[in-house]
């Protein structure tokens, strides 16, 4: 064998060995069951695909958990990991799953709403494949994913997306992003049956309220706040005010841009009876100026150039040196939740929503975030699912 | 935290000037720069060690539909360049402008733009329509320097023509911002930016030959191609761009590489000359490869610096300069971030700096139309310098790579100049995006 | 949809195909068969719908 031919099989070897390496961890990245134990308050466990028939047997199809209350009432939905790089949203989705009891009422939650984005990877920006939560019987582990679904389940991306039915041009990426697809259609891309379904589930059941969550960049204008439509207006701006004046913790509103089509809090309350609203919770980690991606940041959300540009006024959220850790963001979003359910059943009494044991932001910051999971292996039969 | 990350910084650089002085190629050194970088930050666990191969080789992903639009799309030019198209295209525009020079240079620089402008990549324009182009241009009596000059600012203003700008869809997805009202507020100081260039350039008739010596001296043209065997080809690809336009929720979506790869087959099916397509791909690949590899390495570098640290500190040093240092720094940082990671500048100093820049009242969409203006200047420099390596090689220039780079200097000051003013007086000009929407 | 999807494997495996050949073929530049591998991966692992 020549010195050359030596040097390439030795190079097909090495890149073999660390592509098949990488490979195993993608799969397992992808493949990764979340355990999810449904709470007293669950009632039943449906899929998405149960409302649009094109999501069976996709990587998009996805739980969703009803837990009904004993007496009728009002209904909410609320959606989590929309964008799977922001995990509050799913922490707060599973405090709810796993501890909320529902006395009136049906709340709805989908923990994993953009599910084949969660087993999606972030290329050029460095993010871990898995982050842990730590609780008092160990730590619970969870996939870190992508802002748009993955290309292995949507393939190819348009030239440019050309959002359906407004026809309004939006990036290409964005026919993978199920925060611009609404409210979607049955037979377009996968992502398009994903809000879709989401919207027929809207209907069908006459849901009163959607709240969609999510974590945005601190220096990002829209964080901290409420984002609705004039016809959920008052209700989130009572929301806000009352948490901000009650609770502690900074709040505001901002208006849904009427021109800016494809999401949640636009087309859901133009397309359906329902109000909408989306959160937002400052994310350190999702900000282009910090340090390393490490899980660190992401639970803790520290950063020394983050805490530089606030004291250069750069920063659209107040910030110190003590971060912003995940219990404060998941507890802003709990609150904020069950504020808006609150605000809607006093104003609609027959309607209400009335939720038990659902931790407040007080109680987070207190007790942390897995202080609120169950053991997995410790829970009562068939109230574990996989996501 | 900060201390560690400028060490890791430092051994990147290190490693790439370590890699140049053994004379590796630049994707090579960038390689090397982003394993030694990774290695070095694998010491603090950022990233863990056993995590490094899984970030280099997630970042060979980040523009995988930028290799597949490259390859197609240069697959499909070179089809219809080997069919006798390209040459049939250029020999026409000689003998019908001729005399007429000054539209000649004109057509020449529509011809230039067109393939960048659809791609995105001023390098598909130069791999397809360079060489016939650098006869042309020759045979119009501009010098070889001139030519590679002419070659690298259209080209570039190729890339930042609409409907593709690849700079503007990397700020814009990663700040929110829609991917639309992009074609005016890019298309206007496209072509003025050319003209304007393509008359500096190629105003001056360094040497006179009669037009039948020229036309002697051009490549042959196979008998049977006709203007339909040209444009069918092109026609089918625009066609199905605008159809997609038009009927978005009945027609499946293709994407770029499918249309290309269609478009290539009509050029086959109509070629007058016999083709091997295998052959052809094969050659087409190993042409692009420097560029290919490119796009993957540049993909992983991007990687590891994030997973470090590296790049949120550069980017954090350049929003937190003052504003008024920081416009006259963009004339330098925003060429240079493009040299040293070609896309991969938009989003580590684009993203953040639009935000910022929007926050204090400026226009985003035409902030980022101006700043990409300035991004493909920096192909022209070092160490990528990709667009300016290939106009190099496709008109045959045999001076040094400085000396054709200074050539350039009036077009660079006059779209660098431009660029700025666009991006300062965004509000102003905040009605070319509505107008084009 | 899903035939488009189909025939994006297919564009792939054909470029991955043109890569592999080149690098076969390369006998000398060392360089550019390291190049040849580095395009390789990403096409690689998609072609296998790992990522
Ligand atoms: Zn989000």
């Amino acid at each position: 064998m020549s010195r050359n031919s030596m040097i390439k099989t030795v190079s097909v070897i090495i890149f073999a060995v660390l592509t098949t390496w990488s490979g195993i961890q993608f799969y397992q990245h992808r493949h990764y069951q979340l355990p999810i134990v449904a709470g007293p308050g669950v009632t039943k466990v449906v899929k998405l695909s149960d409302y649009c028939a094109g999501l069976k047997g996709t990587m998009a199809d996805t739980h969703v958990f009803f837990l009904q209350g004993k007496e009728e009432g009002g209904k909410i939905l609320i959606i989590a990991n929309t964008h799977s790089n922001e995990p509050v949203a799913i922490l707060s989705a599973l405090v709810m799953i796993e501890n909320a009891r529902v006395e009136k009422g049906t709340v709805i939650i989908i923990p994993q709403f953009n599910n084949s984005g969660s087993r999606n990877t972030k290329p050029g920006d460095g993010y871990p494949l898995f982050f842990d939560v730590p609780t008092g019987w160990g730590s619970k582990k969870f996939r870190m994913g992508n802002r748009n679904a993955s290309p292995l389940d949507q393939w190819p991306d348009p030239d440019v997306y050309v959002h359906y039915p407004e026809r309004q041009l939006l990036s290409y990426l964005d026919v993978r992003n199920t925060n611009r697809t609404w409210p979607g259609r049955s037979d377009g891309p996968l992502m398009e049956k994903v809000t879709y379904a989401a919207m027929q589930l809207l209907r069908e059941e006459h849901v009163d309220l959607a709240i969609d969550i999510h974590g945005a960049e601190t220096m990002f204008p829209v964080t901290n706040c409420i984002v609705a439509p004039d016809k959920s207006m008052r209700i989130a701006t009572i929301a806000s005010m009352t948490v901000t004046a009650m609770e502690g913790f900074e709040n505001h509103v901002e208006p849904s841009p009427k021109g800016f089509r494809g999401l949640s809090h636009r087309e859901i309350g133009d397309y359906s009876d329902t109000l909408p609203f989306l959160l937002e919770a400052p994310t350190p980690f999702l900000d282009q100026p910090t340090g390393p991606k490490t899980v660190d940041l992401l639970l803790k959300g520290k950063d020394p150039f983050i805490l530089s540009l606030s004291k250069q006024k750069k920063l659209f959220v107040p910030y110190d040196k003590s971060g912003w850790p995940m219990e404060k963001r998941v507890g802003q979003h709990c609150s904020v939740v069950l504020e808006i359910m609150h605000q809607y059943s006093m104003k609609n009494p027959d309607r209400a929503i009335l939720v038990s044991n659902a931790p407040h932001y007080a109680d987070l910051v207190k007790n942390g975030v897995g202080h609120y999971f169950h053991n997995p292996n410790e829970a009562k039969k068939g109230s574990l699912y996989f996501n | 935290m900060v201390l560690h990350i400028g060490i890791i910084l430092a051994i990147m650089i290190l490693a790439y000037a370590w890699a140049g002085w053994k004379k590796l190629s630049v994707e090579l050194c960038m390689l090397a720069s982003a394993v030694a970088g990774g290695l070095a930050g694998a010491f603090i666990k950022t990233p863990p060690i056993g995590a490094l191969a899984r970030h280099l080789i997630e970042g060979t992903f980040t523009y995988l539909d930028v290799i597949l639009v490259f390859t197609t799309a240069t697959i499909f030019i070179a089809i219809v360049a080997e069919s006798g198209g390209v040459n049939y295209v250029v020999r026409g525009i000689i003998k019908a402008f001729y005399r007429k020079r000054i539209i000649a240079l004109l057509l020449l620089m529509v011809v230039i733009l067109i393939p960048g402008a659809l791609t995105g990549a001023g390098s598909v324009s130069i791999l397809t329509v360079g060489a016939p182009s650098a006869l042309a241009l020759g045979y119009l009596g501009i010098s070889k320097k001139k030519v590679t000059a002419i070659l690298f600012i259209i080209a570039g203003l190729s890339a930042a023509a609409p409907p593709v700008n690849i700079w503007a869809m990397i700020v814009s997805a990663g700040t929110a911002i829609p991917y639309v009202g992009f074609e005016l507020p890019l298309g206007i100081p496209v072509i003025v930016l050319g003209t304007f260039s393509m008359l500096v350039l190629g105003w001056k008739r360094e040497e006179k030959k009669e037009l039948e010596e020229i036309l002697k001296e051009m490549p042959e043209v196979p008998d049977k191609m006709t203007w339909w065997r040209v444009l069918l080809p092109f026609l089918v690809f625009f066609g199905l761009i605008i159809v997609a336009r038009i009927r978005p929720f009945s027609f499946p979506i293709l994407g770029l590489p499918l249309e290309f790869t269609i478009a290539g087959i009509i050029a086959l099916l109509v070629s007058p000359k016999k083709i091997n397509i295998l052959i052809l791909s094969r050659d087409t690949v190993k042409l692009l490869l420097p560029l290919l590899a490119t796009m993957a390495v540049v993909g992983s570098l991007q990687q590891i610096m994030t997973a470090t640290g590296v790049r949120g500190m550069i980017s954090y040093a350049v929003i937190s300069m003052p504003l008024i240092l920081l416009y006259f720094l963009l004339i330098i940082i925003i060429p240079f971030s493009e040299g040293i990671l070609t896309y991969g500048g938009a989003a580590i100093i684009g993203i953040p700096l639009v935000w910022m820049l929007d926050s204090i009242g400026l226009h985003a969409t035409v902030v980022i139309a101006g700043l990409s203006l300035l991004w493909p200047l920096g192909d022209g420099l070092p160490p990528t310098a990709l667009i300016g390596r290939l106009s190099v090689m496709m008109a045959d220039y045999k001076g040094s790579y400085w000396s054709f780079l200074k050539a350039t200097w009036i077009p660079w000051i006059v779209i660098t100049i431009v660029g700025i003013l666009m991006i300062i007086f965004s509000a102003k000009l905040a009605f070319l995006v509505r107008w084009s929407m | 949809m899903f035939i488009v999807m189909i025939i994006y494997y297919f564009i792939s495996a054909y470029i991955a195909g043109m890569l592999i050949w080149n690098f076969v073929r390369e006998k000398k530049d060392m360089q550019q068969m390291l190049l040849y591998l580095i395009v390789l991966v990403p096409l690689v692992l998609r072609i296998f719908h790992i990522r």
